[in-house]
């Protein structure tokens, strides 16, 4: 039975393929070379298997990389500072306009203030006159009724929701001022939005490393029926476990490391394709905010952490307890 | 080197594969283990080899007490024992040399050493100039002199044989118990399992006869040396 399994996976080596030494490459005899090679040999003799397993992976391992390379800019959009965003403190009536210009100029002494520009009685009605239908009912009501304004910009760097906000009670604290005014509701939908996308794409993430996981696992489990015959003759020659389970751990790092290449260049790929309109969406915004290619590190730690997990999904399969289903029982004799 | 004392092995309740043996193989030895298909004789080699446990009783190999061997010194054990199959286990998908070489690479030894070692191995069974060939281009013969290469080739102290000739005609039989002997003369200590009767009529040696799992009769043998000629040898 063991020579028919054998048979069928094996195929003869071709003897002119080493003439002049019968030994192999040298790096091939020694244990952590054996078991390397022997991963390296499953990908070149099962060539299509082994290339639609490392597709799945790929386009598996695809979005978690998408998401990992744009983490930092999707955190960037979440905490975006908008640019010319503003709060407006409606003074009380009483102030005069040089008591309100006055006040303008000590709140650009403020930290968190970038400029300030004071609107005087007048100038609100005029504006006011001049942008709406309903500018002459004012004037029969003779005296003006609109409060002198100062438009607060804060600083850039500290123009996020949670900035403006603290800003705008310290403001409201002045006894000048009637009202602050600001809004940061569409910010804030902007920001809700970008965390509940976050989120979503986190837990997708994770399921879909969670199928990588098992993809990979599947293919050790295959790949250990598969080379039953090997792993029964080496057992009889005394292989400890180690010497057995290290091809298959170096196969799912193979796999998760090959995985991980092609999931990274397809989510490059992806990237290379949104930058144009994300950069435009944010441009219409006018937001600072721009999608940048991931890093050098970045694409290091996703191959790292791909390999990783490929080297634990074999590990899991060789040491879950179904592994007494699968592992080398013959005895030969 | 094996000790067998009150040695049982039993599948299921009842069902014994080996029952209540005794017997010494002194070092040095050539001993052959025969009797019926199923008489037990597999069983017993796997016991000596520890790739089963007895049920009942202690087995001594090489002055190693079974019982108290842990199963993480067990491969380190098997290292120490060349071990020859009827269907001779080739790994086909890879050259002779590379199947001769498995052991030498489980045991960790260099590069240069493993060729030297596993030429040398090829030398004495006759095929270097098959190193290069996969073992499916071998006759049945060929095939298990690789077998024997492989399993002598990390110089074992014991060679365990199980039905080394069981595929083979009488010729090729008589070539391959030819090479088993010359490994015994160099020291090794070898059991061979079968139940071929033209061997068996050959090659006078100490056997063991199995039935029904039991060790029925120790014949001293006329080729080995004073000290496994004595009956007494093989029972104190």
């Amino acid at each position: 039975m063991q020579k028919k399994v054998a048979s069928r996976a094996a195929k003869p080596v071709n003897a002119s393929a080493r003439k002049g030494s019968a030994a192999g490459k040298q790096w091939t005899y020694g244990k952590r070379g054996y078991a390397l090679a022997q991963s390296l040999r499953q990908f070149t003799q099962r060539k299509f298997s082994s290339l639609v397993t490392l597709a799945v992976l790929g386009i598996t391992l695809a979005l978690p990389a998408l998401f990992l390379f744009s983490a930092q800019a999707v955190q960037q959009l979440a905490s975006q500072n908008i640019d010319d965003e503003s709060l407006t403190l409606y003074l009380r009536l009483e102030i005069a306009d040089l008591d309100g210009a006055a006040l303008a100029q000590t709140l650009l002494g403020k930290p968190g203030i970038q400029k300030t520009r004071f609107i005087s009685r007048d100038e609100a009605l005029a504006t006011f006159q001049a942008k709406t239908d309903i500018g002459n009912a004012l004037e029969a009501l003779g005296d003006n009724p609109l409060p002198a304004a100062i438009v607060v910009y804060p600083v850039k760097q500290q123009a996020d929701a949670t900035a403006i906000k603290r800003l705008s009670k310290q403001l409201l604290a002045l006894p000048q001022v009637q009202r602050v005014q600001y809004d940061l509701r569409w910010v804030q939908r902007l920001q809700a939005a970008v965390r509940l996308i976050q989120s979503v794409g986190w837990i997708l993430a994770g399921f879909l490393t969670l199928t990588a996981l098992l993809v990979i696992g599947n293919t050790i489990r295959l790949e250990l029926l598969r080379r039953q015959p090997e792993l029964d003759v080496a057992k009889l020659l005394g292989a400890g476990t180690s010497f057995l389970h290290r091809p298959l751990l170096y196969t799912g790092a193979l796999y998760g490391f090959l995985g991980g290449l092609v999931g990274s260049s397809l989510a490059m790929y992806a990237f290379s394709k949104i930058k144009t309109p994300a950069d435009q969406l944010s441009h219409l915004y006018s937001s600072t905010f721009q999608l940048q290619m991931p890093s050098a590190s970045q694409f290091l730690t996703f191959l790292v952490v791909a390999t990783v997990l490929g080297w634990l999904g074999a590990f899991i399969t060789l040491y879950s307890p179904s592994r007494k289903l699968i592992s080398p029982r013959r005895t030969g004799m | 080197m094996i000790q067998f004392e009150n040695v049982s092995l039993e599948y299921d309740p009842g069902r014994f594969a080996v029952r209540d043996v005794s017997f010494r193989i002194p070092s040095g030895a050539f001993t052959f283990l025969t009797g019926h298909s199923g008489a037990g004789k597999s069983s017993l080699l796997q016991l000596i080899a520890r790739l089963v446990k007895p049920t009942a009783g202690s087995i001594k190999v090489g002055g190693i007490d079974f019982s108290n061997l842990k199963a993480r010194h067990e491969p380190a054990l098997r290292q120490q024992m060349g071990l020859v199959f009827q269907d001779n286990q080739l790994l086909y998908d890879r050259n002779v040399f590379d199947n001769i070489a498995l052991p030498l690479v489980i045991g960790g030894y260099k590069y240069d050493d493993i060729k030297k070692r596993v030429s040398a191995a090829l030398d004495r069974v006759g095929l270097a100039h098959k190193a290069l060939d996969g073992p499916l281009s071998l006759s049945g013969g060929e095939q298990q002199r690789v077998g024997i290469a492989r399993a002598v080739v990390a110089r074992p102290k014991l060679l365990l044989a199980d039905e080394p000739t069981g595929n083979l005609d009488a010729d090729i039989s008589a070539d391959i118990m030819k090479l088993l002997m010359q490994f015994n003369s160099s020291g090794v200590t070898v059991l061979v399992a079968t139940h071929d009767s033209g061997l068996l009529n050959n090659f006078d040696f100490p056997k063991l006869t199995i039935k029904q799992g039991r060790l029925v009769d120790v014949h001293p043998g006329t080729r080995q040396g004073s000290a496994a000629r004595s009956r007494q040898a093989y029972t104190e």
